[in-house]
């Protein structure tokens, strides 16, 4: 079996070279920093700042309502008559629901697996809006952490050209090192238990591998909007 | 293929192709400065960067037991783990997984390993629908190359010739602007991600305590190659994995800082297992290749410190060498530095690989910029001397060795020969440097110029320093 001839093998290797690997790896702490840039004081400002150098829209708003009236305006912009969206419990903005009613606005289902599959795909493709919530934002770099499962589909951050993340205040960690201790402590072995996704997303989509000029979009969404409700 | 052509021809038609001149110094001042900018930043770079060492070191000592955890995990999760110990038996398994599932159409994110094992070529001839949707990938796979960069595939391609290629390919409307050709891409690529029944990633990271593989990206195709599609196989060298998940906050950071001077890569996905049963979308299946294909053995080497690697790209910047040649003049699937020591290593039937050490001025550069401080010119000289044990030699050099050293053992011999020297280069010389030198000299001048003598010698301006006196 090839699992056991290539143990076997990396057992016989490991006898040479592990005491030099295990010295290597004594050499410094593996436990990461919490952050890796000098802290600032103003987490949402240092988010929204991050996310405009990567030609993201960052809109800090103090209650629902605002954030409620940047999303108006973008279906507006992109013309949606039907989005892509996680359920709007799981993003829990007050208000959502009445505004998408009101509005004439379909949320589109979701579902695509089994034999539906690539029809249901094929039917999502025109769709010009999807909104998510995330589970943590990540202040020095301008991510995103999204934590797929039910009523959390990734497409909802994938798919449609324009994608909304509402954030909320307490959701915002300096670095990553944080964020990921924070995973551990809320969901410690069970991370994984009911997706098999978890997305760190930092700007829009990109690519520079024409002539290294940047182009947003190439298959992501080329446009992305985080809200953050500070009240 | 270019593997036929031996590596001084490849290195010449580089050095002489102008367009691939611009491109690769475009190229590598950018990422070369984007880095730099990136790390710079950091509240205490080198200490993440002893870090990431420590991390990856502790894998590497620990990979007997990281990887039967890992796979145990992501079973676990309900997925699938195929242990392959070389390209054969990888292959194998993903084309005959693919017959039984009934598939068509694939979809590939970028992944050196599976360009390692030639699985497209494999696959195609296997009657499978093969895309590339990584867009430097694409663009090369349109034009039927290979990458010549980890991170950027087709650096070497103008904006001309990829519109060329669209035109032909994709019936897009000629155009020197970029974004038309960004949006012919992206609506062709996404009629084929809807339509595609497998899709096959790289990973950069194995996760062992969460089962899980990780994967970073700044396009998107990688996260619609693991959504859209029935069926995600990811394919891994044993090597690439970390103990924990934690670990990743300090890989990530310098994973992207290193490659393109990014905080974060755009997407870095992290995937355990198929979608679970209440989960709206993802995929069905989920499979993972471990793959091996002489890295257990190089553990046990003195090239085991080669597999700390992260493949950022970083060494492959910050190299004359790669500067000037670009990557598809190493021949092997890994270019550069990093490359250099792989390629013998993972490709050794590729006839000239042993040569590639030698491509090298060993400035000590790339492990200047490397992420986890591999001693690649340590390495480099390694090779070269295990090239000499092996006999890999060419005559000339082997003449050539032996005259330099009766020349340095006989001080009379020495002296002439310094005379003759400075007495040809007065005939010879331009400005001070050889542009051309007789055979079999003339090699080294193909590719290099060489400094012609000083009018007079070390040795006689001593003497005469002493009489002045
Ligand atoms: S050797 Fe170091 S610098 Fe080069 S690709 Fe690997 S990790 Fe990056």
């Amino acid at each position: 079996m090839s699992r056991d001839q290539i143990l076997a093998n990396l057992r016989t290797s490991l006898n040479a070279n592990r005491p030099w690997l295990l010295n290597e790896a004594s050499r410094a702490p593996h436990e990461p920093p919490p952050f890796v840039l000098p802290p600032e004081n103003d987490l949402a400002a240092q988010f929204a700042a991050e996310l405009t150098k990567l030609e993201g829209k960052a809109y800090r708003v103090p209650n629902a309502d605002e954030a409620l009236a940047v999303i108006d305006r973008l279906i507006e912009e992109t013309q949606a008559s039907s989005i892509i969206s996680w359920d709007l419990d799981q993003i829990g903005l007050p208000g959502l629901a009445e505004l998408l009613t009101a509005r004439g606005i379909t949320l589109a289902d979701t579902t695509a697996r089994g034999e539906e599959r690539k029809a249901r795909l094929q039917a999502l493709e025109p769709i010009p809006l999807c909104i998510s919530g995330v589970e943590l934002a990540i202040a020095e770099s301008g991510s995103l952490l999204l934590r797929h499962g039910p009523g959390k589909p990734r497409i909802a951050s994938l798919l449609a050209p324009c994608h909304i993340a509402i954030v909320f205040a307490h959701q915002l960690v300096r670095g990553l090192g944080e964020a990921l201790s924070l995973l551990a402590q809320r969901y410690g072995d069970e991370v994984f238990g009911p997706t098999s996704n978890l997305t760190f997303i930092t700007g829009p989509s990109r690519t520079a591998d024409i002539e290294m000029t940047l182009s947003l979009g190439i298959h992501g969404p080329p446009q992305i909007h985080v809200i953050i409700v500070e009240g | 293929m270019s593997q036929t052509i031996a590596f001084y021809d490849r290195v010449d038609h580089a050095l002489h192709d102008n367009s691939l001149q611009t491109a690769l110094q475009r190229a590598t001042t950018r990422f070369i400065s984007n880095r730099a900018g990136a790390i710079g930043a950091l509240s205490d770079a080198d200490r993440l960067r002893d870090q990431a060492r420590a991390i990856r070191a502790y894998a590497l000592a620990h990979l007997d037991e990281l990887l039967p955890k890992l796979a145990a995990n992501v079973e676990a999760r309900g997925g699938h783990v195929c242990w392959a110990s070389d390209g054969e038996e990888a292959r194998r398994y993903i084309i005959e997984l693919a017959q039984a599932r009934g598939v068509r159409s694939i979809v590939k994110s970028k992944s050196m390993a599976s360009e390692e094992i030639h699985l497209n070529e494999a696959l195609e001839h296997a009657g499978f629908e093969v895309v590339e949707t990584d867009l430097g990938e694409y663009i090369i796979q349109l034009a039927g190359e290979t990458p010549s960069h980890i991170i950027a595939p087709a650096i070497h391609k103008t904006r001309e010739q990829v519109s060329e290629l669209f035109v032909k390919h994709l019936g897009m409307t000629p155009t020197t602007e970029v974004p038309p050709m960004i949006r012919t891409a992206r609506q062709a690529l996404r009629q084929r991600f809807l339509q595609a029944d497998m899709g096959i990633s790289g990973v950069n990271f194995g996760v062992a305590d969460s089962g899980a593989i990780v994967i970073v990206e700044n396009e998107g195709n990688a996260r619609l190659s693991t959504t859209v599609p029935r069926i995600h196989v990811a394919i891994m060298g044993i090597e690439r994995i970390v103990a924990r998940m934690i670990d990743l906050g300090v890989m990530l950071q310098v994973l992207a800082r290193s490659a393109t001077g990014q905080k974060l890569s755009v997407y870095t996905s992290l995937i355990s297992g198929p979608a679970r049963p209440g989960e709206a979308d993802g995929p069905e299946e989920f499979h993972l290749v471990l793959l091996d294909n002489g890295r257990s053995r190089i553990l046990g080497g003195h090239y085991a410190e080669s597999l700390l690697c992260i493949r950022c790209g970083a060494c492959l910047n910050a190299c004359p060498v790669y500067q000037a040649i670009g990557g598809h003049a190493y021949g092997g699937v890994y270019s550069g530095p990093i490359g250099a020591i792989l390629t013998p290593l993972l490709q050794p039937d590729l006839p000239d690989a042993y040569l590639l050490p030698q491509a090298s001025s060993l400035c000590g550069a790339c492990q200047e910029v490397c992420p986890v401080r591999i001693a690649i010119p340590d390495m480099l000289l390694r090779h070269r001397a295990d090239a000499v044990k092996a006999g890999k030699v060419n005559p000339i050099e082997k003449l050539a060795i032996a005259g330099y050293t009766m020349t340095m053992t006989h001080p009379a011999i020495y002296n002439a020969s310094g005379k003759a020297a400075r007495f040809f280069s007065r005939i010879a010389a331009r400005k001070g440097r050889f542009r051309h030198l007789p055979p079999p000299l003339h090699l080294w001048t193909k590719q290099r110029d060489f400094p012609a003598p000083p009018p007079k010698s070390f040795r006689e301006l001593w003497a005469e320093r002493n009489k002045q006196r």
